[in-house]
């Protein structure tokens, strides 16, 4: 679990990344706009379905092959979450954009024991978690600064 | 290094012992004791012992080098299709239930056994690639074919990954590693030279994988001279000639229902090394019997979450996306009211006082069975040199609050250790059960 904790390098390119992100959220959807979510939507050949919340709109693409993911946008379009579930994890480096280098390093066995395990990330400004094991993963990315009123963690269990 | 020498040749040792056996055993696949209306004895060979160890001696080498813990270990052995000759026998497999396929590292096969794998090939004539992800990670490299065996138990053309191969699988293609995590493409990266799954499914990847198209970390690829980019459907074929990967175990003459992994109890302060038996078959013969075990029916593929999930029941909480796996280290789960480890084993528990907790785990048949077991401090436990530590636990939800997991419940080898714990493969019936089921 001594994976879980990037090395204060690491964590100085991270937030980098994260900054750079913040002003060029080119492909990626989480912190873009939901003209991300069309790119998505192309990108994986999927089919969308939204449903209204109370203060944002959740946009859920579903693949031929029945994966699932489920992008949250406020009402100004901004996305502040995502989703997912399914037999194989969804092309993260699209749907995190700059945050997906924070997976990566999470990811990264180090220390004197070596476990897999899901994750659990805090990292600049954004929450993960991703888990499941083989044949069936899902997880979620959150970005709490950017969510609306009236948004709840609980929202993204639904 | 003494440590890392020792364990090499206890591993030479293993392997040789159980050359032995198999030339001794007269031929494995003969399956032919479980029919037999007379009483003449015959030697059973459908099992191969189970090692918990540090790992391959590799691992422990060099300034990043590392122990494993809790990691079953088997010993398989490849032979080119139709040779009894061109064979190696690979020690430090992991025995993983949580998935299902053989992989094997190119760069533990030899040169000579390689070249004659054939690859398995598409219906552009191109070699087939896969990428197969786990939670934190995934190993990319391309199918082939070998005549698989295990303790006297053997699979002929029989597909497996050979992970980290090179050629036109040296670059592992964006859509596999987009879906995050660590590319599992050598033995120090994966802790073993192989993985043997063995989980609650037929095939690897099941209907999922039969639709071409789409993205991800979907799996199966079309990988001509120039690299792989295009996913590809394969079928999930049950018989032979077989596409996607498949349990080996349903390639077996006899065993082919499930398995049975019987291992000892570890004392509390752990060990360096456990020796235990992987049999094969479910009731097919007098070793590997039901006997009082409970049978828990787990989700099968047409379920939302997909097969082999039971429901945990836990401080009066149904967990309904909890799992049995061989192949997870610890137990995972979330209890806030225990003691959290802090630095270096952060996400840990470290309870003060050995802890005893009692989870029962429930079958889609309603039947439960109770998981009772107790959790031992993690900082202490992993400070050793012991690669066998029961008790092990953390909390996966430990760094956010987003609650990830708040319905699930991982009971990893430490739930093995002093268990028979059966796992029955989907649609195949075995000791009057239909599977899957996990049973104990």
């Amino acid at each position: 679990m001594t994976a879980l904790k990037p090395s204060s390098r690491t964590q100085r390119l991270l937030i980098g990344a994260a900054l750079w992100l913040l002003a060029a959220p080119a492909h990626a959807v989480l912190g873009g706009s939901s003209a991300s979510i069309v790119a998505d939507r192309l990108h994986m050949a999927a089919n969308e379905r939204a449903s209204q919340g109370p203060t944002f709109t959740i946009h859920a693409l579903t693949l031929a092959n029945g994966a699932v993911t489920r992008e949250f946008a406020r009402r100004d379009g901004v996305v502040f979450a995502v989703t997912w579930s399914g037999p194989s994890r969804p092309d993260l480096r699209q749907l995190l954009g700059g945050y997906f280098e924070a997976v990566q390093t999470a990811s990264a066995p180090t220390g004197v024991r070596h476990l897999r395990r899901p994750l659990a990330i805090s990292h600049g400004g954004m929450l993960l978690h991703a888990g499941g094991h083989a044949g069936h993963f899902r997880g979620a990315a959150y970005l709490p600064a950017l969510a609306p009123a009236g948004f709840s963690v609980a929202d993204l269990q639904s | 290094m003494k440590r890392a020498a020792l364990l090499g040749r206890l591993s030479v040792l293993l392997a040789l012992t159980l050359l032995a056996g198999c030339g001794g055993g007269g031929g494995g696949s003969s399956g032919s004791s479980s029919s037999g209306g007379t009483t003449t004895p015959v030697a059973l060979t459908n099992f191969t012992t189970i090692t918990v160890d540090a790992g391959p001696s590799v691992l422990a080498q060099g300034p990043n080098g590392y122990i494993e813990d809790n990691v079953a270990y088997v010993t398989i052995t490849l032979c080119a299709p139709g040779s009894t000759t061109n064979c190696q026998t690979i020690d430090h497999v992991q025995l993983d239930t949580g998935s299902v396929g053989l992989r094997v590292f190119q760069s533990v096969l030899n040169a000579t056994l390689l070249s004659a794998l054939p690859n398995q090939t598409d219906t552009s004539s191109n070699p087939v690639g896969e990428c197969y992800g786990f939670v934190d990670s995934y190993m990319f490299g391309s199918v082939r074919t070998a005549d698989f065996s295990i303790g006297g138990e053997k699979v002929s053309s029989m597909p497996f990954q050979v992970a980290g191969d090179d050629g036109a699988f040296a670059t592992v293609p964006s859509l596999c590693s987009s879906g995050s995590g660590t590319d599992l493409n050598s033995v120090v990266s994966l802790g073993a030279n192989g993985l043997l799954g063995i989980g609650a499914t037929t095939t690897d990847c099941g209907s999922y994988c039969t639709v071409a198209g789409g993205y991800g970390t979907a799996i199966y690829y079309d990988c001509p001279s120039s690299g792989c980019s295009t996913i590809i459907g394969r079928a999930s074929a049950e018989n032979a000639p077989y596409q996607q990967l498949i349990n080996p175990i349903i390639g077996m003459p006899v065993d082919n229902n499930g398995s049975v992994i019987s291992l000892p109890a570890a004392p509390a302060a752990g060990e360096t090394s456990l020796t235990g038996t992987l049999y094969f078959g479910i009731g097919t013969q007098t070793n590997n019997t039901l006997g009082s075990a409970k049978v828990l029916t787990t989700t099968n593929s047409s379920s939302v979450n997909g097969a082999g999930f039971v429901s945990a029941v836990y401080n009066g909480q149904t967990l309904p996306d909890s799992y049995i796996d061989s192949g997870s280290s610890l137990y995972l789960f979330v209890d806030t009211t225990i003691t959290p480890c802090t630095g270096d084993y952060m996400g840990y528990y470290c309870p003060a006082s050995p802890l005893a907790l009692s989870p029962t785990i429930q079958g889609t048949n309603g039947a439960s069975a109770s998981a009772a077991f107790t959790l031992y401090n993690a900082a202490t436990a992993l400070a050793t040199n012991n690669s066998v530590t029961p008790g092990l636990g953390a909390n996966p939800d430990v760094l956010n609050i987003l609650n990830g997991y708040p319905n699930s419940f991982d009971f990893g080898l430490p739930f093995y250790f002093g268990r028979n714990v059966y796992t029955a493969i989907e649609g195949r019936v075995a000791g009057g059960a239909t599977g899957p089921y996990v049973a104990f």
